[in-house]
């Protein structure tokens, strides 16, 4: 579409694509225009607002802005005309000259410093500005300092924060000389809604807003006083976002957001400001072994001070204890060893986790956390879709014109992708969003559906119904692509809007209105999170979601697909590589002999059980009838994570033999024989796969702590005194072998990896991998994906007299599932503190309770007390609870009953009751 | 049930730390229903944000942090675009917690050179010192477009001619602060003399809008905002773009000096609103805007009851014109500036290209126009082109209603050949004032600067006074005499400019600022001056800052005594 454009650059003639800027034009033919409120990188409009690269066009009255100015067929521009440079330079020597003093500038190496040396100007002949109108310092926020005496107006924090990440808390207020860049009403950053993305400090290019920690006490800094950076991907969420650690005298002084594909050069609160949890004292640097004189397991050791337990041991001696243990369970009759292996792993290390059971044990009883996330959406997709990763990458959106978000909190648990999704609304797309919470993403959505939680299937099916009695389906896609059509069809008979209305809470004429936006989309994508998975039919409410995505043919094209937010940073490639109970890498059945054979082969090693081994939560129960006796246990914390969490300790004390791999002492690892320490992720190799099936490199930014070592190399050392023959060296040589069965990852090499991101499946050498798959077909047979009917299933548990309200669980954003690293990391710890539960300000006045005082939670299975937020975004009905708190345990109170076919448990419904906390409960928690 | 929360491995509790809340400002119910009430229940609608400040502020005497955050709720934005647009504007108040209300009454007193020149500071103190600040609050002004009553000041919304400390007492006294509404000649009266009669008569198919436009091209008709581009011309560029199109009216007349749209529209609105819909239906505007100025309060009660009258004989649909408030800023005076505050945002000029005609409102093309080119395009349709075509002087052709004030015997709106110099002009206002020798004159604002009283033969039109370094622009024209220094005259203009700056760009926003601070020095760094006005000019994004300059570059060229 695009046309060229031809036109004389200082004497030069050029050509330009149109709508292609003067400055770009220029930097292409190696002059670059000075600049300041122009950001040269990706996603930053241009404003034009400093005109500090102001360049002179023939014919024009007055200069023009180069960044802002596109191309014109036969313009002559003249970037170094005495004008244009007189220009260029005074307007840096008005900007100047109210900047701090460079030798005690906010940021010595500012982009600003940089443009102004380009130039000559080191000083200013004008006044500076009266000192009453200078706005004061504020360090209300811990991560972030606020020095507007540094501040040229440029507005890129504000473009940064509305544009970018679509936080919307900064703006330039009041006008003239005075007008300001401030926080909400102009609070205190720290006081306001600020989510500290950190996005403003990243794009400001004067140390107007600068990283607390590049700052000295005298708020002096540097952004260029660093020794090297590394790049690598953020080890929380599943977005995968890629960030260059800043490092100074071996520590990682600070953390930039790089152009990866998920991120482009986004980050959030914790992939920014979250890393110094690898220096708490609290790390493990060396082996322990429990104490003979130890008293009896349970959650009573204290992290900072393990040696009323534990001892410290050599690595010899702790592998020695931890694989003898094993061995002993393993050379009883019957299967008593499980293993729960990690999601915030690499893939390399899952693989050899999952090997080490199947081939060091002989059995499948191996899982992880995904069987406490998407354990259900996997299911269902595996059924209907024939695999299990999304259709297409978060990314998509751009090319949607309708998106579905259900049962997902982006802003808080998937921050970056949010952004995409918060710009799709800005930019008119129709963004639907459904949760029982106001969360969000509610101000950006064209429909809000917060339904009574645990009708999704009611919810959905209705919406279905509208499609097709108004027959808005897609005769051809379902003719092409699906099987069971009929069936479906006659089974959504039953569910009107005017049915499933009072079930679901949400008028019948907003489903209607949804069923048609959705339907009527050119290009649609769903998206969803736990609050669909986590539930005992979280298994057909994907089975929902995947039916209505193919009754309309949105699956398969740019800016259509189904796309289940990935938790865990590589929760995608744990599950890939075979970190379930179920399946051996790629999802091929363990079930399978050929399958099996192909592994074995490979392996060098006998055949294992062709039976399906226990999951999570089905480990918990078989230790309580003494099925299991021993576990290995890497990165993981069921102690906090599992259902009915009290029944999950006893269980873990009630084993004979716990060896738990981990960087800090863990809930779990209270319960532990053997512990190893390992390796952080900041300070590893390996490789990951985000919730995009983008495969990507983790490098090392600084060395572990003490004799900390990486979690590969733990395990080659436990199955080499479990007697296998491993002999790996490197991470790469795991990939190589993973390879080798995985046909996923054809075409993706580790050396492509260490150059650049790889999404699967890439089709050749050179391809960067596909990020929307199955618009020719599904992995299934015939190629049909297919309809599957659900029924609406009653919670597991509902309110009752005794128990009147509803209790969901989840995350909070600036805390990490369990808060192992979270609450260990200073800036993250600063902004959340402490253990709260969401009520609705009219719940806590009937209640009595003042927001911010205790109250206490209990369910069937146990009680807490916990401070009480008052949040209007839950229902008067309903508690909120995260169960990052060790101090309020959310996962005490949860109901352990599973989906049947995910074994997911349900997690965002238990019925609950709550009070004001008592006096005296209130003073044992001091 | 037994809760331990004490056990060695219960290793972390950050109680009485955590936020009761989640983050940042939450509303609280009580102004989320205040607010409600005074927007109703219907959906609402994001560019009429400025609208909606000035409800809360009519009703509440400011806006509270409570009723922006509830606004912000019910608007579904977030607190910041609240905050910087509420901000970015004079008219409001924003009072944050703990922060004092202002108090019931407040008094702007007019500041801009004519008022100046008639003692406007002086006033400013006396009533600063005789009021208790508790009760009345007198804050500074700029131009109120009342310069032929100076001094001025606004008290509630009561104007106040020929101000002084005893007709505040009296106003005070009487609670008089409402605006006085003068006689006019309304829709019937209008009508009734054969008003509306060619509007329905091109409606009706007498002419083609290709006709029209060639008529107002003849008659020679160009922006008598300022710019003075030819009106016709930028009909054909609207009507070139495809729909759907907007008609906007520039109704921010805040050049100082300037009052001529306030003086037709006190008389006779209809004749300007019948132009604005003759001008609608040549571009086939789905919509006409008109952006009024919040210092002629008068004027927007009369439009609001015309525009009724308007809608209620038929003649146009209910809500086709859309009448906005301004908020007290003069940058909305610049095109693109006023359609960002139409559009609910704060003033900021655009980037041209692309130019409002094809990129104006809601992204649409937009034909603006000033009040008084509306005027005449009534005028000419109904008198035909000669009506200005048929008037020539001094080689210029056409009318201009000069707004004249400062050192003259009768100062007010002299509608004069365009070809008049300022000799024709201080004889149509009966000469200087009493006891005072003419000595300079801002031709067209203080944008247009100062020419000495030397330079008296120069046709006061379009074109004619670039090779002076000035332009005409509105035509307001302030005259100084020998009482009056020019030196003291450019720093108000550049204070004036320093205030209304709306801070986007370097040139402008650092610039005024700087310029101030070296002009109030005794002895003026000229060459520094100099430079940093060619910068101004050269780089500034909109008008503002590429005219800013020229009181300083004027005053330098014609009173070098001076500084």
């Amino acid at each position: 579409m695009s046309t060229s454009i031809t036109f004389n650059l200082d004497g030069k003639t050029v050509t330009a694509e149109s709508g292609e800027t003067i400055w770009q034009v220029a930097k292409r033919e190696g002059t670059t225009i000075p600049h300041l409120c122009h950001k040269d990188t990706g996603g930053y409009r241009s404003d034009g607002n400093c005109r500090a690269c102001m360049v002179e066009i023939d014919g024009e009255r007055t200069l023009a802005a180069s960044c802002v100015r596109t191309a014109a067929e036969g313009m002559v521009v003249k970037t170094e005309s005495a004008r244009a440079k007189t220009a260029r330079k005074m307007v840096m020597e008005m900007l100047v000259t109210d900047q701090p003093e460079r030798d005690r500038a906010h940021d010595k190496g500012s982009h600003l410093w940089d443009m102004a040396d380009q130039q000559g100007v080191a000083t200013s002949r004008f006044p500076k500005k009266e000192e009453d109108r200078v706005p004061l310092l504020d360090a209300s926020h811990l991560a972030m300092s606020v020095n507007l005496d540094a501040c040229i107006q440029c507005g890129l924090c504000v473009r940064a924060c509305r544009e970018v990440q679509v936080n919307d808390v900064i703006g330039m207020s009041g006008r003239g000389l005075d007008a300001k860049i401030t926080f909400d009403f102009d609070d205190p950053m720290g006081a306001s809604s600020c989510v500290a993305c950190g996005e403003c400090v990243q794009a400001c290019p004067t140390g107007a807003l600068m990283p607390a920690a590049a700052l000295d006490t005298a708020g002096v800094g540097d952004s260029k006083d660093f020794d090297r950076e590394v790049t690598s991907v953020c080890p929380y969420c599943g977005v995968g976002c890629q960030l260059s650690f800043k490092i100074k005298d071996d520590k990682i002084a600070w953390v930039d957001g790089v152009d990866g594909p998920a991120n482009e050069n986004r980050l959030c609160v914790k992939g920014r400001f979250g890393f110094d949890y690898i220096t708490h004292p609290h790390r493990l640097t060396k082996p322990l072994i429990r104490r003979d004189d130890a008293p009896a397991k349970g959650l009573n050791v204290d992290p900072a001070n393990p040696f009323t337990h534990f001892r410290e041991a050599t690595w010899e001696e702790a592998l020695d204890v931890a694989s003898k243990g094993l061995a002993k369970l393993r050379s009883e009759t019957g299967t008593f060893v499980a293993g729960l292996g990690s999601a915030k792993c690499s893939n390399e290390e899952a693989y050899l986790f999952q090997k080490l059971i199947r081939q060091g044990f002989g059995h499948n009883n191996v899982d992880h956390c995904t069987r406490l996330c998407h354990a259900s959406s996997v299911a269902a997709l595996l059924e209907n879709v024939g695999s299990a990763a999304v259709t297409a990458t978060f990314n998509e959106i751009e090319n949607a014109d309708v998106a579905i978000v259900i049962g997902a909190n982006p802003t808080e648990n998937h921050p970056v992708a949010a952004t995409y999704f918060k710009q799709f609304a800005k930019r008119g797309g129709k963004l639907i969003v459904m949760d029982p919470r106001g969360q969000g993403l509610k101000r950006h959505a064209k429909h809000m559906l917060q339904f009574r939680p645990g009708t999704d299937v009611a919810m959905l099916n209705a919406i279905m119904n509208v499609i097709v009695e108004e027959r808005l389906y897609d005769e051809q896609y379902i003719a092409g692509f699906t099987e069971n059509w009929e069936a479906m069809k006659a089974h959504l008979a039953g569910f009107t809007p005017e049915k499933m209305s009072p079930l679901c809470g949400i008028d019948a004429e907003v489903l209607r209105a949804v069923a048609r936006d959705f339907a009527g989309a050119k290009a649609a994508m769903i998206f969803w999170g736990m609050g669909v998975s986590q539930h005992i039919h979280g298994t057909d409410n994907s089975r929902c979601l995947i039916s209505l995505a193919l009754m309309t043919g949105q699956v398969g094209r740019p800016g259509s697909g189904l796309h289940p937010l990935r938790g865990q940073n590589n929760v995608q490639g744990a599950s890939d590589a075979g970190l379930v109970p179920m399946f051996l890498p790629d999802y091929q059945s363990v079930q399978d002999d050929g399958v099996r054979s192909a592994f074995t082969s490979v392996w060098g090693s006998d055949d294992f059980s062709n039976q399906k081994g226990l999951t999570v939560v089905e480990m918990m129960d078989a230790i309580h009838a003494d099925k299991i006796k021993g576990m290995y246990i890497l990165g993981e914390n069921p102690a906090m994570s599992d259902p009915d969490v009290e029944h999950a300790r006893e269980a873990l004390a009630h084993l004979e033999h716990l060896v738990v791999q981990d960087i800090f002492l863990t809930e779990t690892a209270n319960f532990a024989d053997v512990i190893l320490p390992s390796a952080a992720w900041p300070e590893k190799t390996g490789t990951v796969t985000n919730t995009n099936r983008q495969v990507q490199m983790g490098r090392p930014a600084v060395a572990s702590p003490g004799e900390a070592k990486e979690d590969w190399w733990i395990t080659v050392q436990l199955a080499k005194h479990l007697g296998l023959n491993w002999d790996y060296s490197h991470p790469r040589e795991i990939f190589d072998e993973m390879k080798i069965n995985m046909k996923s990852l054809n075409n993706i090499t580790w050396d492509r990896l260490e150059v650049a991101a790889v999404t699967y499946p890439s089709l050749s050498a050179e391809d960067p991998g596909q990020p929307i798959v199955f618009g020719d077909g599904f992995p299934r047979a015939e190629g049909r994906a297919r309809f599957t009917p659900a029924n609406v299933t009653a919670p597991a548990e509902t309110p009752d007299a005794e128990f009147p309200f509803i209790l969901m669980t989840g995350r909070q954003l600036e805390h990490w599932h369990t808060g192992s690293m979270t609450r260990r990391a200073s800036v993250l710890d600063w902004a959340e503190p402490e253990a709260n539960a969401s009520l609705h300000p009219k719940t806590l006045r009937k209640l009595g309770v003042e927001s911010g005082g205790m109250i206490s939670i209990a369910t069937r299975r146990g009680a807490i007390n916990i401070m009480a937020r008052s949040d209007r975004a839950v229902s008067e009905d309903m508690v909120f609870l995260p169960f990052a708190y060790v101090e309020a345990a959310a996962n005490i109170l949860t109901n352990p009953q599973l989906d049947p076919y995910g074994k997911i448990p349900e997690f965002k419904f238990s019925a609950c009751r709550v009070s004001a906390a008592k006096a005296d409960h209130a003073t044992a928690a001091e | 049930m037994n809760i331990e929360t004490s056990k060695p491995g219960i290793w972390k509790s950050g109680k009485g730390k955590g936020r009761a809340t989640p983050k940042g400002r939450q509303y609280d119910d009580a102004a989320l229903a205040q607010v409600r009430g005074l927007l109703g229940d219907g959906e609402t609608r994001r560019d009429l944000l400025i609208e909606y400040l000035h409800l809360i502020q009519d009703k509440y005497g400011c806006l509270s942090a409570s009723h922006l955050c509830a606004l912000a709720e019910v608007m579904r934005l977030s607190q910041a675009e609240i905050y910087e647009v509420a901000t970015f504007y004079a008219h409001f108040d924003v009072v944050k917690e703990g922060e004092a209300s202002p108090p019931d009454l407040t008094i702007r007193v007019c500041d801009s050179l004519s008022c100046e020149l008639a003692g406007a500071q002086q006033l400013l103190a006396a009533l600063k010192d005789d009021l208790d600040p508790a009760k009345v609050r007198v804050l500074r002004a700029p131009c109120m477009g009342r310069c032929d009553t100076a001094p001025v000041l606004e008290i509630g919304h009561n104007h106040i001619d020929f101000a002084t400390p005893e007709l505040v007492d009296k106003a005070i006294a009487a609670g008089d602060t409402h605006a006085h509404v003068p006689a006019y000649e309304a829709f019937s009266a209008y009508k009734a003399a054969g008003g509306y009669s060619e509007l329905e008569a091109l409606r009706g198919g007498s002419a083609t809008p290709d006709q029209i436009q060639d008529k107002i091209l003849a008659s020679g008709l160009r922006g008598l905002g300022g710019a003075g581009f030819p009106s016709g011309r930028k009909w054909s560029f609207v009507r070139a773009e495809k729909g759907p199109r907007y008609l906007a009216v520039n109704g921010d007349e805040g050049e100082p000096g300037t009052f001529k749209d306030r003086y037709y529209l006190e008389r006779t609105p209809h004749v300007f609103l019948e132009g604005m819909l003759i001008a609608a239906w040549a571009v086939e505007a789905e919509k006409c805007f008109i952006y009024m100025r919040d210092e002629y309060p008068a004027v927007l009660q009369i439009l609001a009851d015309e525009i009724k009258a308007l809608e209620d004989a038929g003649l146009v649909k209910a809500g086709y014109i859309d009448l906005r408030r301004g908020a007290g800023a003069y940058i909305c005076g610049e095109e693109s500036a006023m359609i960002e505050s139409i559009e609910g945002k704060r003033g900021l000029p655009r980037h041209r290209p692309p130019f409002v005609a094809q990129v104006g409102i809601f992204n649409r093309p937009t034909l603006v126009h000033n009040v008084e080119t509306l005027y005449w395009v009534s005028k000419i349709c109904r008198e035909g082109p000669e009506i200005l075509s048929g008037t020539e002087l001094n080689g210029r052709k056409g009318l201009r209603s000069y707004s004249v004030s400062g050192r003259v015997k009768n100062p007010g709106v002299h509608l004069l050949p365009a070809g008049s110099t300022i000799t024709d002009i201080i004889a149509a206002c009966g000469g200087m004032t009493e006891g005072h020798t003419f000595k300079a004159y801002q031709p067209g604002g203080p944008s247009a600067g100062l020419l000495p009283a030397s330079m008296n033969d120069i046709p006061m039109d379009f074109d004619t006074l670039q090779k002076h370094g000035t332009f005409i622009g509105s035509a307001a024209i302030v005259i100084l005499s020998d009482k009056d220094s020019a030196k003291q005259a450019a720093l108000n203009m550049l204070r004036f400019f320093e205030d209304e700056s709306c801070g986007q760009c370097t040139p402008c926003r650092v610039g005024c600022g700087k310029a101030v601070q070296l002009m109030e020095q005794d002895t003026w760094d000229t060459d520094l001056l100099e430079e940093l006005c060619g910068v101004m000019v050269d780089a500034s994004i909109c008008g503002l800052g590429q005219a800013a300059p020229n009181p300083i570059r004027m005053t330098i060229k014609h009173f070098p005594e001076e500084v």
